[in-house]
C-alpha cells in the first residue's frame, strides 16, 4: 500500500530574487513498511523533502500525497491536525517538551488527539517498554541520557499512530552504542509494526540498515537504490 | 496536558519568575493596602459626617433653606417628629431650631451655627453626646444661665472653657438683634474641625425664647435611619407623606460626602489599574524572553500537531499563572495587613493636617470581599493582555525554521 507519493515536487527560495531551487522535480512513492534512508551532501534538499513531506513546508510546485491527501491542497490548520494524526517526527535534537516526563512526553500527542485516558496510558507504557525505558517513564529529559531522550522521542512519534516517521538525522548527536540501540529498535517497530519510516542522514550506520537509500544531489533523485 | 506544561514552564527560569512574581506580589499588596486605607479614610468620614453632622435625612419647611430665614419653619413638628418615629424603617429623629449668629469672648468674635436641640431624642440621632471632651452634655443644672456646648476648635478659637459665659447675639423671627448670654458645659471634639468651629447646641426652649418664637414649630427635623437602610427609600415615602416639605437624604445635602461615598472605590480601582498597567510591561517582556527562548521547542510543538489556538492558551495560561501566583501572594499580605488595622486604627501622623476637612488621621481600614474578588479578576485580565502579544508572536512562527533555531 502507497503511504507517501511525491509527485514532481519543487521548493524554489527566494523566488523574486536569485532563485535556489531547493528541490527541484522529485518523484517518489514509498510504500507501506519500508525503511528508507534519503541522503546526499549538505545542500542537496533533503531537509527541504523532509519539511515538505511532513507538511511543515509547501512545494512551489507539484503534489504530495499521504495517504490519498493532497497534503499541499490543505489550509495550514488542516496541516497541523493532519501531522498529529499521520505523521511522527523524530528530530536530530530530540525535542522532548523539557518540562514534562518520558511518560507525559509520550501521552502528550495522544492527549491533543483526544484519546480517553485509559487508552493513553496503556500505549504509553507499551511504547516505553517497546523502546526499553519502562524503568524511565517518570524522569524529564533532562535526566535522560542522549539516547534514552531520543528513543522518547520515538516512542512519541509512534503514539499517534502516523502512516510513518520522519526522522532527520536521528543520530547526528548520539553516541555509537546509543545510535546502534536506537536503529535496532527502529527496525524492530519497523519489521514487528510494519512502521514505514523515512530517515535523513549522513550516518552510514543508517544508511546500512535501510532497506531503500535515496540519493540527493541538487535538488534531485540521484539514486535511488533498494538494498535488501 | 497544556494547563500542566503552562505551569511547569512557569518555574524553568525560576530566578526571572520569582522576580517577576515579586514585583506583582509588592504591586498587589500595595493596590489592595492603598484601597483598604483610602475606603476606610472615606467611610470613616461619611460614618462620621452622617452619625455627627448631617444624619441621615434632614427635613425643612421648602423655603427655609433658600435664605435660611427663620420665619420658614416646619409646624407640628413634635406631631411630625412623633409619627416619623413610628416609621419601622427610622431608628429616631429629632427636631432643631437653626439660626446663624455671632458669639464673642474676651479673645475674638466668631459667626456660627446655633442649633437648638432636645438632647434626650438628639442624643438618638448624632453621637455629639459622645465626643464630649470637656465638660457635659447638657446635664441638669441649678444655674439659671442656660446651657451651650462648643466645638474644641471654637474653644481654642476663643479662648473658652467650661464655665467660660459666651455671648450670643442673633436676629429674632421680629428682626430685631437679640443678646443672650450661655455657659459653656461641654465641649466635643469631631474629626471635622471645621464642624467643630462652625457648630454650637442650646437646649431647644432656650433658643426658641432668644428667637423669640411661639408654639410647635422647628427648622429642621433630623432622621436616623436603623443599619442597611438607604436614606433615598425612606426620603421617597417621606415626601409622599408629607409633600409640603423639603426632605433631603445625606448625599443631597453633602454633596463632597456622596461623591466620596460613590467614587472612592471607582478611583482606587484606576489606582490599582495604574499599578497594573506598569506591572503589565515587566511580564510583556518576561513572556517575550520566554518565547523567544523557547522557540525551537515551540517550533517542535507545532511540528507535532499543536495548533496555533493551543500555542496561543499555552502562553496565556503561562502569564496567567505567573499573575495569579504573584497575585495570590499580594492579595493575602494586603489582605492580612488590612484585617489587622480593621479592629486597631493605624495612626497615621501625616494625615494630621487633614482633620481640618473631616478625616481623622487614625485610620480604621476596609476592604469588602467583593474588592478582593474584583482585583482578582484585574489580575487574570492582567496575566491575558499581557501574554497577547507574545502568544501571537508565538504563533506566527514558522514551525520548519523554528525547529532548527539553536
Amino acid at each position: 500500500m502507497i503511504v507517501l507519493q511525491l509527485i514532481d515536487v519543487h521548493k524554489v527560495f527566494d523566488e523574486k530574487t536569485i532563485p535556489v531551487y531547493a528541490v527541484n522535480g522529485v518523484n517518489l512513492t514509498i510504500e507501506e513498511g519500508e525503511f528508507v534512508a534519503i541522503v546526499g551532501p549538505s545542500g542537496s534538499g533533503k531537509t527541504t523533502l523532509l519539511n515538505m513531506i511532513g507538511g511543515l513546508d509547501k512545494p512551489s510546485k507539484g503534489t504530495i500525497v499521504i495517504n490519498n491527501v493532497k497534503m499541499n491542497e490543505l489550509s495550514s490548520r488542516k496541516r497541523t491536525d493532519f501531522r498529529m494524526n499521520h505523521i511522527g517526527f523524530v528530530f536530530q535534537s530530540y525535542n522532548l517538551i523539557p518540562v514534562l516526563s518520558a511518560k507525559e512526553n509520550v501521552e502528550f500527542i495522544m492527549q491533543l488527539q483526544g484519546k480517553p485516558l485509559a487508552e493513553r496510558e496503556k500505549r504509553t507504557l507499551e511504547l516505553l517498554k517497546a523502546v526499553g525505558l519502562e524503568d524511565k517513564i517518570n524522569q524529564r529529559p533532562g535526566k535522560l541520557s542522549g539516547g534514552q531522550q531520543q528513543r522518547v522521542a520515538v516512542a512519541r512519534a509512534l503514539a499517534s499512530k502516523p502512516d510513518f516517521i520522519l526522522a532527520d538525522e536521528p543520530t547526528a548527536n548520539l553516541d555509537s552504542v546509543s545510535a546502534e540501540n536506537l536503529l535496532a529498535i527502529m527496525e524492530k517497530l519497523n519489521h514487528e509494526e510494519k512502521m514505514t519510516f523515512i530517515f535523513s542522514t549522513h550516518d552510514a550506520r543508517v544508511v546500512k540498515k535501510a532497506h531503500r537509500v535515496i540519493t540527493l544531489k541538487d535538488g534531485k533523485i540521484l539514486k535511488d537504490e533498494i538494498l535488501q | 496536558m497544556i494547563w500542566t506544561i503552562a505551569w511547569r514552564n512557569i518555574w524553568r527560569n525560576k530566578l526571572r519568575s520569582v522576580i517577576v512574581i515579586t514585583a506583582l506580589a509588592i504591586g498587589l499588596f500595595a493596590g489592595v493596602f492603598s484601597m483598604g486605607l483610602y475606603q476606610g479614610m472615606a467611610e470613616m468620614r461619611y460614618t462620621s459626617a452622617i452619625k455627627t453632622e448631617v444624619s441621615h435625612i434632614q427635613i425643612f419647611n421648602k423655603t427655609f433653606r433658600e435664605n435660611y430665614d427663620i420665619q420658614f419653619s416646619i409646624n407640628n413638628s413634635n406631631k411630625i417628629v412623633e409619627k416619623i418615629n413610628n416609621i419601622p424603617k427610622v431608628a429616631a429623629s429629632s427636631r432643631r431650631l437653626l439660626s446663624e449668629c455671632i458669639v464673642s469672648s474676651a479673645h475674638g468674635t466668631s459667626g456660627i451655627k446655633l442649633i437648638g436641640i432636645e438632647p434626650n431624642r438628639e442624643k438618638k440621632v448624632t453621637d455629639i453626646s459622645e465626643k464630649i471632651i470637656d465638660g457635659n452634655y447638657f446635664e441638669y443644672t441649678s444655674s439659671r444661665i442656660p446651657t451651650i456646648v462648643i466645638g474644641k476648635k471654637l474653644a481654642q478659637k476663643l479662648k473658652l472653657n467650661i464655665g467660660s459665659k459666651l455671648p450670643v447675639q442673633m436676629l429674632d423671627i421680629n428682626g430685631d438683634i437679640s443678646y443672650k448670654l450661655y455657659k459653656v458645659r461641654g465641649i466635643y471634639e469631631s474629626v471635622d474641625t471645621s464642624y467643630e468651629e462652625m457648630n454650637a447646641f442650646v437646649m431647644y426652649a432656650e433658643m426658641q425664647h432668644q428667637l423669640a418664637i411661639d408654639g410647635d414649630i422647628a427648622h429642621q427635623i433630623v432622621l436616623f435611619l436603623k443599619p442597611d437602610i438607604e436614606a433615598s427609600e425612606v426620603a421617597s415615602a417621606l415626601k409622599k407623606e408629607f409633600p409640603t416639605l423639603e426632605i433631603l437624604t445625606w448625599k443631597e445635602i453633602n454633596k463632597e460626602l456622596a461623591l466620596l461615598a460613590d467614587s472612592m472605590n471607582q478611583y482606587m480601582y484606576i489606582f490599582v489599574l495604574i499599578i497594573m498597567l506598569a506591572l503589565c510591561f515587566g511580564i510583556v517582556n518576561t513572556m517575550l524572553m520566554a518565547v523567544l527562548e523557547r522557540t525551537r521547542e515551540l517550533g517542535m510543538l507545532m511540528a507535532v500537531g499543536m495548533n496555533q489556538l493551543r500555542i496561543f492558551l499555552m502562553i496565556i495560561l503561562e502569564s496567567v499563572f505567573l499573575c495569579i501566583t504573584g497575585g495570590i501572594v499580594g492579595i493575602i499580605i494586603g489582605w492580612v495587613v488590612i484585617k489587622n488595622y480593621e479592629t486597631k486604627p493605624l495612626i497615621l501622623d501625616i494625615f494630621k493636617g487633614f482633620e481640618t476637612y473631616g478625616y481623622s488621621y487614625k485610620i480604621y481600614t476596609k476592604l469588602l470581599f467583593s474588592d478582593i474578588l474584583i482585583i482578582g479578576s484585574f489580575v487574570i485580565l492582567l496575566g491575558v493582555i499581557s501574554a497577547i502579544y507574545p502568544a501571537k508572536k508565538a504563533t506566527q512562527l514558522d514551525p520548519a525554521e523554528a525547529i532548527r533555531t539553536i
